[in-house]
């Protein structure tokens, strides 16, 4: 035992060694002798922050600003759904809890696992790429490019919070005659909610990011739009545009914590 | 083997059933019977296996070895459900009920062996068997909390819920870890109490690990030592003296050298 744990904790220094190395090794790589910041660079970035003085308030533009976050929201909360409703049963596969024989139910879990890790080893963006070609640039197209890489990554924290939860009330509810989905109806489930809410929350911000960036491959929005007036160099639009895009993140953070607040009492 | 009377009183016959983690044996290969009616308390020192002989008898964990008749039939090695749950019951050293779900779910979970799995479901939802829940929290002097979170409850009320689970899975053998060990001293006597009556009736028993000569002698009909996951000794309560426990309880040095070269 006192062996194994030494020869542990040998590998973690050789591991922790090996990174500093390809730390270091990664610095050489970098070309040092030109500046780092480029000169004429500094002077339009110090033009675009004094735009947000005051920004773009005129009521026409922030209707504009107001239907595109809309737009953006309603893309990032269906796919975040979608992801949901997909993730949540490829969590519970994959979490090998529910299965009656174990060894049909490993091997489920594993083939899940792999699915789950195909599905969000894929950027949104490479997903819009391909569903633009196959749907045209329609809501379909944001919701299921959002959904895919998304429900790989909810999936695989489902199944990894059904594991997570204490073993002693899953053990009394199996002891009162529980099979496997019934523990996880009344022990591995109501255990594993609060984070799970909390996570997938966390998520749909992150999905309100990716709709946004979804103008590069053409879908309207806060993106397309922070696009235009970039382009355009309307700095003072891009400030509101971002502030709205802000606002939009604080508000789904304020509805998460309310959510979990009212769960808990 | 002919069915006498003696055979059909046996709720729970193990036969040399013995289990092991790693290089620890947690319990060496032990024989015992329980009949109707009844009252065992296990002692023994802080890992002399208690905890896993009551897990082993609840089917929570299975035997290395030997063999477990509940009843007649050796349900050890079936999947839970209806019958395993209607025979035993466990109430865990802590009390093991789920903090997050209202106690009045916590207590029906002790239907979840007789229950189909949609009831299960839409019990969530739409509470089955409602009453047997309130009757059981009733008895257990807390009605009024059947809607509270259970973590909101001190731990005396989470130990009378998952009582109350208890009784609504209707067990005929009674298994428990440590009910008194965190009561009082009249605590521990009504909590006793209600286990007897619990665990009372024709068809009944009850197994709890506890740790105090009066408290045995008080409420239980048995007793057996367990040191070092062996048997030390299966003797009517009455027997237990003081000087039969310290000697359980209390190793002196040199035969703590025995005990310890012995492993
Ligand atoms: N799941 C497990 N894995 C490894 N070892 C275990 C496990 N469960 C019990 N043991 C070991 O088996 C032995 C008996 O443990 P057990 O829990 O049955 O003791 P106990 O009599 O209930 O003790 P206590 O009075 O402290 O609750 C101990 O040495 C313990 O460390
Ligand atoms: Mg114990």
């Amino acid at each position: 035992m006192g062996g194994r744990e030494l020869k542990l904790l040998e590998s973690r220094r050789l591991l922790t060694l090996l990174l500093a190395g390809v730390f270091l090794w990664s610095l050489s790589t970098v070309d040092w002798r030109g500046p780092i910041i480029h000169t004429g660079g500094l002077a339009a970035f110090l033009d675009f922050l004094a735009s947000l003085f005051p920004p773009e308030l005129s009521p026409g533009f922030l209707g504009l600003a107001l239907s595109a976050s809309w737009q953006t929201l309603a893309y990032a909360v269906a796919g975040i759904t979608l992801a949901v409703l997909i993730g949540f049963p490829l969590g519970v596969i994959a979490s090998g809890s529910v299965s009656g024989s174990i060894r049909t139910g490993l091997g489920l879990a594993v083939a899940v696992r792999l699915i789950l890790a195909a599905m969000r080893s894929i950027h949104e963006l490479v997903w819009a790429v391909l569903f633009v070609a196959a749907f045209g640039l329609s809501s379909l197209t944001v919701i299921l490019a959002l959904a895919l890489p998304y429900s790989g990554i909810l999936g695989r924290i489902y199944g990894e919070l059904f594991n997570q939860v204490p073993e002693g009330p899953l053990r009394a509810l199996r002891a009162s005659g529980a099979s496997p989905f019934r523990v996880l109806l009344y022990g591995r489930l109501p255990m594993a909610l609060p984070d799970m809410l909390g996570y997938t929350f966390y998520r749909l911000e992150c999905a309100i990011r990716s709709a946004a960036i979804m103008s590069f491959v053409g879908i309207r929005g806060l993106g397309y739009e922070i696009q235009l007036s970039l382009h355009d160099l309307l700095f003072d639009q891009v400030w509101t545009l971002l502030l709205f895009m802000v606002g939009m993140v604080v508000l789904v953070d304020m509805w998460s914590s309310r959510v979990r607040r009212s769960l808990v009492s | 083997m002919s069915m006498n009377k003696s055979d059909s009183d046996h709720l729970l016959v193990a036969t040399g059933i013995s289990k092991s983690f790693g290089r620890v044996e947690a319990l060496a290969p032990l024989n015992m019977t329980i009949s109707q009616g009844e009252r065992v308390a296990l002692a023994g020192p802080s890992g002399s296996g208690k905890t896993t002989l009551l897990y082993l008898l609840a089917g929570i964990i299975q035997p290395d070895a030997g063999e477990l008749l509940l009843a007649g039939q050796n349900l050890a090695r079936q999947r839970p459900g209806k019958e395993k749950a209607g025979l035993v019951g466990l109430i865990h050293q802590q009390y093991d009920l789920v903090p997050h779900l209202p106690v009045l779910h916590n207590v029906l979970a002790g239907r979840l062996g007789q229950w189909s799995l949609f009831r299960s479901m839409i019990s969530l939802v739409w509470p089955q068997d409602r009453q047997v829940a309130e009757e059981a929290l009733a008895q257990m002097g807390i009605a009024d909390k059947i809607h509270e979170r259970t973590s909101h409850l001190s731990g005396g009320e989470q130990q009378r819920v998952a009582i109350a689970r208890l009784m609504v899975q209707g067990s005929r053998v009674i298994l428990a870890d440590e009910p008194v060990s965190s009561l009082d001293p009249v605590r521990a006597d009504d909590m006793l109490e209600i286990l007897t009556a619990l665990a009372g009736g024709s068809g009944r028993a009850l197994v709890a690990s506890i740790h105090s000569p009066r408290l045995m002698r008080k409420h239980f009909t048995r007793v057996i030592g367990l040191r070092e996951g062996h048997l030390e000794f299966d003797i009517p309560a009455a027997e237990v003296t003081d000087r039969v426990f310290e000697r359980l309880y209390d190793l002196d040095q040199s035969e703590a050298a025995v005990w310890g070269g012995g492993n």
